[in-house]
């Protein structure tokens, strides 16, 4: 009997089909791990689990029976117990308030703090989590943050502990200490379901791993009978990439693009870039690969201007500009939250940028916005009922292709376009490539980030492969997806 | 689109469906206290534009439409001016002020003041912009809380440095004839401030729908990561819209002030509620600003006939209050029940 098991679980969000029939099942007391690339569902069939979601279809069994889970209330009556990336702890809190809450002891009506302190000495003391009972949760760093999480998760009786991406905001150091506890809770009978994308914490720490790719399961191994090799397999899948187009010409002349020993750390100190250094030359398309969360996003927040003034970054020679250099076209990953409004029409999506341009002192005239909208529309023929329709109203395919007249007819040098066929058809995205070439044809220098790797091997001329915040390898860009798998996941040799 | 097509698009909009739920619920108010609907409602009319009442609505109709114009503009850039009330008491004490400390020619004397108010106005609405993009306090807290302390200093100042000597009301001495906003034909209650608002209205619609900063405001009220990917500097175009809205209410005190009976008396600026009538009126006319001084006119002749209700008919005027604020509760829930609806 397992210990907790989702059953033929299908979940659909809108138009995406996010778990697709997944089976998994968690014995006691085991470690068992969650893979798979951004997107393959992971996230959404915890949230399953962890009655945040409901499945379309399928079920949740406990013990071997089936329950309902409406909430995360449910699922914590139930046993269950989630870690989530962002800690959802009160910094003005102690460690054992912020335990205890929910079901805190209570004496004549008010939290009896000195039995709130000993039952917390007493459960970490008995899983060996060191932390002080009475130590305001906002002094402490983010390693111990986390064990209070898991402390709260195990007051409560977990028996079924999942920790979502728990490494993400760990140092190495930080890490390994987790990986101890999370042996040692284990051997209490708790069974862990560790959700992550690197492979090496996986074969470290993992009892058996579930392996799912585009909603569905795509492998289950036991760790001590696998490699990172098997894992990437089934975790990237091998299609068959068709051969890819080269220019006869190499690119040539000054790089228009370089970054220069970038380094960038977040709010509270943590690197997320270490001196990443590269360079992209006109008519080169450079790709830029690596799981989510590698640094991609500081980088290219880096490139564009969006971080403020980086000396680091130079454009044609000279350092990149604050907020949104004119200098580089930018297509982002998140449509609906960076890349347009999708409350607002056609037209005045795709007028961003150029809105100064055209304008006549401070006069807008509407016939003018229009008028551009429409040459653009047909240019790159996206189909719109109308440029006064909102964007939102177009389908995915549609409005990246405006996102990507207005990007690409901005007077750039540099292109910077990530997940750049995200969520469109075949036809859009053969089109989408087509118009990055042309760019690169025409003597743009491109930086294109994908995780998608059949689209950098198509494209790309080198690959710079992104790992925990540093540029781990460089591929010239007919590499293997074995090659580049290995390398996103922080594997050696 | 067919007749047909466009009558039922009218009909089924959210301002019309809040208004006719309001109106049947407080109906049913009516019913349940024992208030005929039959006496009540003949009363709201008559209160509000006959009997000479027409000229009072209209003049009340001013500094709503302006106190709506102060929570739209910011509204178009995402942010909740909340602190009509502080920004309409300075505007309007520092326009007093201005009127009876500073000697000054025939037609200065006027326009000089309204600047001013709409200036003091601006500047009290304006430091919620820092603190907005700094600090991350959300502009309808901190105006709200920063409404408090500047209706106080506007009561303080009229009760104190500028009260009517030897008289202890809480009000100023009668402004200079020369600082009286001139009335229009003749009537006791209007004057130029209408032509005035009715035209910053327009050219506020204007500047919203055909502006390079009508544009970039509403980008920034749309999706501010847009914008701000976009190149628009979004902390410096929410503070413009924040500090234009509070400018708007500065002016609207200005003008209550500078009108009859042409003094600041403490409470008369915010006892009247412009402030969240003029919300209600915003959020009514939802995402078209055309509309709004079609609710600022309703919302007004509903607030004005209630007071001519509870005259004549012993309705107490409070049950119109009941209907403005059905009509938010039913925006609201129509906006939540859109936003719910699957995609």
């Amino acid at each position: 009997m397992y210990a907790a098991e989702l059953v033929g679980v299908t979940k659909r969000f809108g138009p995406v089909l996010a778990n697709d029939g997944i089976d998994l099942a968690v014995a006691r007391g085991e470690v068992h791990a969650v893979v798979g690339e951004n997107g393959a569902g992971k996230s959404t069939l915890m949230s399953i689990l962890y009655g945040l979601h409901r499945p379309d279809a399928g079920e949740v069994r406990r013990d071997g029976h089936r329950v309902v889970l409406r909430s995360p209330t449910d699922a914590i009556r139930h046993g269950l117990g989630m870690v989530h990336q962002r800690f959802r702890l009160f910094p003005g809190l102690t460690v054992a308030e912020n335990i205890v809450i929910g079901a805190e002891p209570v004496r004549k009506g008010r939290l009896d703090r000195a039995a709130a302190n000993e039952a917390v000495a007493a459960l970490s003391e008995r899983y060996g989590l060191r932390a002080d009972p009475s130590a305001l949760v906002g002094g402490l760093p983010v390693g111990v943050r986390q064990r209070v999480e898991i402390l709260r998760a195990l007051y409560r009786h977990a028996e079924v502990l999942i920790l979502d991406e728990p490494t993400a905001v760990l140092t190495p150091g930080e890490t390994e200490r987790l990986f101890e506890v999370l042996r040692t809770v284990a051997a209490t009978g708790v069974s862990i379901l560790l959700v992550t994308h690197k492979l090496s914490e996986v074969l470290a720490v993992g009892d058996r791993v579930t392996v799912l790719r585009q909603g569905r399961v795509t492998g289950r191994f036991t760790t001590s009978e696998t490699d990172a090799d098997e894992l990437v397999n089934a975790m990237i899948g091998r299609s068959l990439t068709p051969p890819v187009r080269r220019r006869a010409h190499a690119p040539a002349g000054d790089p228009l693009l370089e970054v220069r020993d970038l380094t960038v750390r977040d709010a509270d100190g943590v690197a997320r870039l270490s001196e990443v250094s590269f360079t992209v030359r006109p008519g080169e398309i450079v790709g830029l690969a690596g799981v989510a969360g590698s640094g991609q996003r500081e980088l290219i927040d880096s490139v564009t201007g969006l971080r403020g003034a980086v000396p680091e970054v130079l454009l044609t020679g000279t350092p990149v500009k604050a907020g949104r250099d004119p200098r580089v076209a930018y297509v982002p990953e998140d449509r609906h939250g960076r890349a347009t409004a999708p409350a607002m029409s056609v037209a005045e999506n795709v007028l961003m940028g150029a809105q100064r341009d055209l304008a006549s002192r401070w006069a807008l005239p509407r016939a003018k916005v229009r008028a551009r909208a429409r040459d653009l529309v047909d240019r790159f023929s996206i189909s719109a009922a109308s440029v006064d329709v909102p964007i939102g109203a177009l389908s995915g395919g549609n409005a990246q292709k405006a996102v990507l007249a207005r990007e690409l007819t901005r007077p750039s040098t540099v292109v910077v376009a990530e997940e750049p066929t995200q969520g469109v058809d075949v036809g859009v995205r053969e089109r989408v490539h087509d118009l990055l070439r042309a760019a690169r044809d025409e003597g743009a220098a491109v930086l294109l980030q994908s995780s998608e790797l059949s689209e950098l091997r198509d494209l790309a001329d080198r690959i710079l492969v992104l790992y925990e915040g540093r540029v781990v390898a460089e591929f010239p860009g007919d590499a293997t997806e074995k090659e580049l798998g290995r390398a996103m996941t922080g594997a050696t040799g | 689109m067919s007749a047909p097509a466009v009558a039922h698009r009218v009909v089924a909009s959210a301002p019309v469906v809040a208004v006719a739920g309001a109106l049947l619920l407080t109906t049913l108010v009516m019913l349940v206290v024992g208030v005929d609907p039959a006496l009540a409602y003949p009363a709201l009319v008559r209160g509000a534009v006959l009997d000479g009442n027409l000229e009072y609505t209209v003049a009340a109709f001013v500094p709503t439409l302006g106190m709506a114009l102060a929570f739209a503009l910011p509204l178009r850039a995402g942010e909740f001016n909340l602190g009509g009330d502080g920004q309409l008491a300075a505007g309007g004490v520092t326009a007093a002020a201005v009127a009876l400390l500073v000697p000054l020619p025939p037609g200065a004397a006027v326009v000089l003041p309204l600047i001013a108010g709409a200036v003091a106005g601006g500047l009290v609405a304006v430091v919620a912009a820092p603190l907005s993009t700094r600090l991350g306090i959300p502009a309808i807290v901190s105006t709200l809380l920063i409404s408090a302390p500047a209706v106080s200093l506007a009561s303080y100042l009229v009760r104190f440095p500028l009260a009517e000597p030897n008289t202890g009301i809480a009000q100023t001495p009668p402004l200079p004839d020369a600082a009286h906003l001139p009335a229009l034909g003749g009537s006791g209650y209007l004057t130029i401030g209408l032509p005035l608002i009715a035209a910053l209205t327009a050219l506020w619609l204007y500047a919203d729908g055909r502006t390079v900063l009508g544009y970039e405001i509403r980008a920034t009220g749309q999706n501010r990561e847009f914008a701000r990917y976009g190149g628009v500097r979004v902390g410096r175009v929410a503070a413009l819209a924040l500090a234009g809205g509070g400018a708007f209410a500065g002016l609207s005190g200005a003008l209550i002030v500078l009108g009859p009976p042409h003094r600041f008396v403490d409470g008369a600026l915010t006892a009247p509620g412009y402030t969240f009538t003029a919300v209600a009126a915003v959020l009514l006319a939802s995402a078209r600003p055309v509309v709004v001084p079609l609710t600022v006119a309703l919302l007004t002749f509903l607030q004005v006939g209630g007071q001519g209700m509870e005259r004549e008919a012993g309705v107490p005027s409070q049950l119109t209050q009941i209907v403005q604020g059905l009509i938010i509760v039913i925006v609201a829930v129509l906006a939540t029940l859109r936003a719910r609806r699957p995609r």
